[in-house]
C-alpha cells in the first residue's frame, strides 16, 4: 500500500470522481433542507416564493403538528413499540444466534435455513391470517399486537448478522473460558456478547430503523388514534386534499428527527460493524 | 468442553423462545393464508372452501391486478438493475478516495434509514403539479407535467417517478453492502495487481467484481424482495392512483384486504406475493455462481 500512497498529485479523473460525488450529495442533501425550509414558512410563502428563506421563523407550525397532529402521543408510543422490540428480538436473537454458531448440534445448520426463510418472506404475506388470529385474542389496537410480530420479524436479520460474528470469534477463547470453569450461560453472557458489541450495534441499529420506520403493519392493526406510531400518524397528512404543506413537513422534520440523531451517533458503527465480519454473504 | 457445547439443555434454553416465536408468528400464518386464499372469506363470514375460485378471479377477471403485477414487476427489474450498478459504482469510487470517504458514505446512507412514508409525503410534495420541482421549472420558463397523475404510456409517469425516488433513497443501502465487502478484500491483493501493471478498470474486473459476488447475492435477493413488497412510497406519494394504475401488489392487497375486507381475495395476492419472493430469491443464489476464494 505504500507504493501506493506515493503519489501525492491528485489526478484529474480523482477530481473529476470528486465533482460527481458533490454533486449526488446536492442531490441526497437538497430535498432535506427545501422541507426544512418549507416546514419554517407561511403556506402564502410556499406559493408566491418557493427559493426564499421565510421572513419569520414559523415555529408555531410545529407546535401545531406536535399537538394537533397527536405527534407527541405517536412518538412514546413508537419509542415504547421499538424500545421492547429492539431489547427482546436483541436478547432472542443472538441467545438463538450463539446456539447456531458456536454450539455443537445436529440440526443446527437446519434451523439457520429455517430463520433465513424468514428474510425471504414479506410481512405483507402474513398479515390477513395474523390480523385475524389477533383481532379474536383481543390483541389488535393494542401496542403488544405489534410489537409481537416486530420482534418476530427483526430475528432472521439480527441472526443472519450475529452468527456471522459468532462465528468470527476465535474458539480458543471460548475453551480458556471453560478451562477456567464458565458454564455455557456464562460464556455467552461474559464473554461472547461483550465481545460482539460491534455487531449488536448494527443489528440493533438496523431494528431499530426497520420498525420505526414500518408503515403498513401498524396502520392494519392500530386504529385507535392514541395508540399509533409516527409513520401511521403522518398518513393524515396523505391524499390529494392535503394542501397544509408547512404543518405536514414540520409533522415530517419532527418524526424523522430521532433517527437522524441515531444516525449521527452511530453511523460509522454501521460500517465498521458490516467490515468486522458481520455480512459474510 | 466439548461436553458443554453439546449441553442439549442450554441449547433448547437458546434457541426455543426464539424458534416458537417465529414459528407461531410467522410460519402458522404462512399456512393458514394458503388455506384462506382456497376461501371464500370476509370480515363478516367464516371462511368457506371454494377451491381456486381465487386465483381464477386474479388471473382472468381482475384489471387492477394485472397492472399491480406490471408495476410490481417493472419496480422490481429497476430498481435490481438501477441500484445495484450504481451502488456498486458508488461503492468503488468510495474506496479509492483518499479525503471525505466517511462523509460521502453517510450522506449517501441517510435516505435509508429515514422513514419512507415520511419522505414520500415530501416526494409527494415535489413531484406536486404546482410545488416543488415544477416551481423550480417554472423559473426557468419550462411547464412541468404531472408527475404524478400522468396515465398515459405502458409504465406510467408516476409509477418512473416513485422508482426513481426509491433509487435515491435506497441506493445507499447497497452502497453500504458493497462497502462493507470490498473492505473485507485483503490489501495484498490490491498491491499484488498494482506491482503487476493491471490498471484500475483491470484490478476492477478482475479483482473487486469477483470478490464482491457473494456479497452481489445477498444485496440482489434483499433488494428484489424489498421492491416487489414496496409499499409505503407508493401509498404515501399516490395511493395507487389515479384510477389504480400506480397500485403494486402490496397496496392491492392493502385496498382489497382491508379496505374491502375481502380476506380469502387478498390471501390469494399474498401468496402470489409470496411465491414470487421465494421464486425471485431461488433464481438469485442459483444464477449467480460463487466461487470461493481463500482469503
Amino acid at each position: 500500500m505504500e507504493t501506493l500512497k506515493k503519489k501525492k498529485t491528485i489526478s484529474p479523473i480523482q477530481v473529476l470522481i470528486y465533482i460527481v460525488l458533490s454533486v449526488l450529495v446536492v442531490l441526497f442533501v437538497f430535498p432535506l433542507v427545501w422541507m426544512v425550509n418549507v416546514s419554517l414558512k407561511t403556506n402564502a410563502e410556499v406559493f408566491a416564493s418557493p427559493f426564499g428563506l421565510p421572513s419569520v421563523l414559523q415555529l408555531g407550525n410545529y407546535i401545531y403538528a406536535w399537538t394537533k397532529g397527536y405527534l407527541g402521543r405517536a412518538m412514546l408510543n413508537s419509542v415504547i413499540v421499538c424500545g421492547i422490540t429492539l431489547i427482546i428480538s436483541m436478547f432472542l436473537g443472538s441467545m438463538a444466534s450463539f446456539a447456531i454458531a458456536r454450539m455443537r448440534w445436529k440440526l443446527s445448520s437446519l434451523v439457520m435455513t429455517y430463520f433465513m426463510i424468514g428474510m425471504m418472506i414479506p410481512v405483507h404475506c402474513v398479515l390477513i391470517p395474523l390480523f385475524v388470529r389477533f383481532s379474536k385474542m383481543g390483541m389488535t389496537n393494542s401496542l403488544i399486537g405489534l410489537i409481537l410480530p416486530y420482534i418476530t420479524f427483526s430475528l432472521p436479520m439480527t441472526i443472519f448478522l450475529m452468527v456471522g460474528f459468532f462465528k468470527g470469534m476465535p474458539k480458543e477463547l471460548f475453551e480458556a473460558a471453560c478451562i477456567d470453569g464458565c458454564n455455557i450461560y456464562e460464556c455467552f453472557f461474559k464473554i461472547a456478547l461483550p465481545l460482539s458489541k460491534t455487531g449488536v450495534c448494527v443489528a440493533g441499529l438496523m431494528t431499530f430503523v426497520g420498525n420505526w420506520n414500518e408503515l403498513l403493519l401498524a396502520m392494519v392493526f392500530i386504529s385507535d388514534t392514541s395508540k399509533k406510531t409516527l409513520p401511521v400518524t403522518l398518513t393524515y397528512f396523505v391524499g390529494p386534499y392535503a394542501t397544509n404543506y408547512v404543518q405536514m413537513f414540520a409533522a415530517v422534520v419532527i418524526a424523522i428527527a430521532p433517527t437522524i440523531l441515531v444516525y449521527c451517533l452511530f453511523s460509522n458503527q454501521i460500517v465498521d460493524g458490516l467490515t468486522a465480519g458481520a455480512v459474510k454473504g | 468442553m466439548d461436553k458443554i457445547l453439546r449441553d442439549k439443555k442450554a441449547i433448547i434454553i437458546f434457541i426455543a423462545p426464539a424458534f416458537i416465536m417465529f414459528t407461531l408468528i410467522l410460519f402458522v400464518p404462512i399456512i393458514q393464508v394458503f388455506y384462506y386464499s382456497l376461501c371464500d372469506y370476509n370480515a363478516l363470514t367464516k371462511p368457506e372452501f371454494i377451491g381456486l375460485e381465487n386465483y381464477i378471479d386474479l388471473f382472468t377477471d381482475d384489471e387492477t391486478m394485472r397492472i399491480a403485477l406490471k408495476n410490481s414487476l417493472f419496480f422490481m427489474i429497476f430498481s435490481a438493475v438501477s441500484q445495484q450498478t450504481i451502488g456498486l459504482i458508488l461503492a468503488v469510487l468510495l474506496t479509492n478516495i483518499k479525503r471525505g470517504r466517511n462523509f460521502f458514505k453517510n450522506v449517501y446512507y441517510l435516505p435509508a434509514v429515514l422513514s419512507s412514508a415520511a419522505l414520500g409525503l415530501l416526494w409527494a410534495f415535489m413531484f406536486n403539479p404546482r410545488m416543488g420541482i415544477n416551481q423550480m421549472l417554472a423559473y426557468f420558463g419550462i411547464e412541468g407535467p404531472m408527475w404524478l397523475s400522468e396515465t398515459s404510456g405502458f409504465i406510467v409517469l408516476p409509477m418512473w417517478v416513485i422508482a426513481f425516488v426509491a433509487l435515491w433513497q435506497y441506493v445507499g443501502q447497497t452502497m453500504m453492502l458493497y462497502i462493507a465487502q470490498i473492505s473485507g478484500i485483503s490489501k495484498e491483493l490490491y498491491e499484488a495487481s498494482y506491482i503487476d501493471g493491471a490498471t484500475k478498470v483491470q484490478t476492477f474486473r478482475y479483482l473487486t467484481l469477483p470478490l464482491v459476488k457473494p456479497m452481489m447475492v445477498t444485496s440482489l435477493s434483499l433488494n428484489c424482495i424489498g421492491s416487489l413488497k414496496f409499499f409505503d412510497l407508493v401509498y404515501n406519494m399516490t395511493q395507487g392512483g389515479p384510477n389504480h394504475r400506480t397500485d403494486v401488489l402490496a397496496t392491492h392487497l392493502y385496498t382489497q384486504g382491508f379496505q374491502y375486507f375481502k380476506y380469502g381475495y387478498a390471501s390469494a395476492i399474498s401468496v402470489v406475493l409470496l411465491i414470487m419472493c421465494l421464486i425471485v430469491s431461488f433464481i438469485v443464489n442459483k444464477c449467480i455462481k460463487v466461487e470461493t476464494y481463500e482469503s
